[in-house]
């Protein structure tokens, strides 16, 4: 799934550079080229949405783990905290879920995008 | 995602511990009043810990091919050590039970088993959830 | 299994504290008694406990090191204790004998109430022991559920 998102962005980005640069040409009235807007995958601070959707999913993976080792913890006594054992395994859970409905949103515009008709 | 991972073989293991040191504390509990009864105690932490080996620091390396591999013997064969209380107070009759200790290691102990099972539906539940979404 | 086996080990511990309340109220009961079917007054009643293995089959010690340390307990008899009675000066008493002594009970009602709360404390653990074995094995039916 992460590489579908990829190549969708990769599209999307070699596609716009060439335009923005013509109106330039057009008459030299708005002049895009050395403005923020000439890489629009990279706004935010240098990360594009693929790379967030990455870092995102290793995080909900991070915290698994968290829940998993703090669990084996409780389990063998090493850590009396209850507290926090449950509450890094809700916030696993609902890490998880949201990624769920996430990848079936993203599922979602995909197949949107690919019924439209060029 | 592995069905029969160690963090659940690591509850598992936990409740059967829980199970048994309830046994011991119902017998503590029991022999309350009976002379020259000692209290007993039952500790798996230890060998727990061991075999799961959490952050890696506790697993025996080997040091030339030819050796061995000692690993960590697995989940099954796992013993607590039962040992009679060495700090118990012994009172006129030779009985070492102190009623409200037991009673309190049996709450925090139910606590935790409750707590074990508590997490193992969450984990159940969420490779159910898993399967239950399709698309 | 081993949550079945913490039940029986506490239901042995309700059958010999309930022998012993048996016992301390047949003390109270009898404090002042002295005549009885043996002759003589009252004997205070007591009850000895003692532990013992809780296996009940050979299929239990076949099924590993944890039941030889888990003990149940049972009240091994009930004896009537060999303390001298206590004499009373009280002429008057049927039972007096020729010097105008009544033997009297030893037992101390006092001692017997305090045996009693004690007994009746001990009752009331066990019953929270059972009811937390019993609430630990009710929780592993709901895994999964």
């Amino acid at each position: 799934m992460i590489k579908t998102y990829n190549q969708m962005q990769n599209t999307l980005k070699s596609a716009n550079m060439k335009n923005w640069n013509k109106s330039v040409e057009l008459g030299n009235r708005i002049d895009f080229r050395n403005s923020p807007l000439e890489n629009p995958g990279q706004v935010d601070g240098g990360k594009t949405f693929g790379e967030f959707l990455t870092d995102s999913i290793s995080k909900v993976n991070d915290m698994q783990h968290q829940a998993n080792v703090s669990m084996e913890k409780l389990a063998s006594g090493e850590s009396k905290n209850l507290h926090e054992t449950m509450l890094a395994v809700e916030k696993a859970d609902i890490a998880f879920r949201t990624m769920n409905q996430v990848r079936s949103k993203v599922l979602d515009a995909y197949k949107e995008i690919m019924k439209m008709q060029v | 995602m592995n069905v029969n991972d160690k963090t659940l073989q690591a509850l598992a293991s936990g409740m059967k511990f829980r199970e048994m040191r309830q046994e011991m504390i119902s017998s503590n509990v029991a022999n309350a009043e009976t002379p020259g009864y000692k209290a007993k105690r039952l500790d798996f932490e230890k060998a727990l810990a061991r075999a799961l080996d959490v952050d890696g620091q506790m697993g025996m390396k080997v040091e030339d091919g030819q050796h061995y591999d000692v690993g960590n013997g697995g989940f099954e064969n796992l013993e607590p050590e039962v040992y009679e209380d060495p700090n118990g107070v012994v009172n006129e009759s030779g009985n070492t039970v102190n009623r409200e200790d037991e009673m309190a290691r049996m709450a925090q102990n139910k606590i935790m088993y409750d707590a074990l099972v508590q997490l193992t539906n969450k984990k159940l539940g969420m490779k159910k959830y898993i399967l239950n979404s399709e698309r | 299994m081993d949550l079945l086996k913490s039940m029986k080990i506490s239901s042995s511990g309700l059958a010999a504290n309930r022998k012993r309340i048996e016992a301390i109220s047949s003390n109270i009961a009898n404090a002042q008694t002295t005549r009885t079917a043996e002759g003589g007054p009252y004997r205070r009643k007591e009850v000895a406990f003692g532990s013992e293995p809780a296996r009940d089959n050979f299929a239990d010690v076949l099924e590993g090191e944890i039941d030889a340390h888990a003990q149940k307990v049972h009240a091994t008899e009930v004896v009537s204790t060999n303390e001298p009675p206590i004499l009373k000066y009280d002429p008057t008493h049927p039972d007096a004998n020729a010097d105008g002594y009544v033997a009297m009970p030893n037992i101390n009602v006092m001692k017997e109430m305090a045996d009693m709360i004690s007994a009746q404390r001990a009752y009331e653990a066990n019953i929270s022991a059972i009811n937390t074995s019993k609430s630990m094995a009710m929780k592993a039916l709901e895994i999964g559920r």
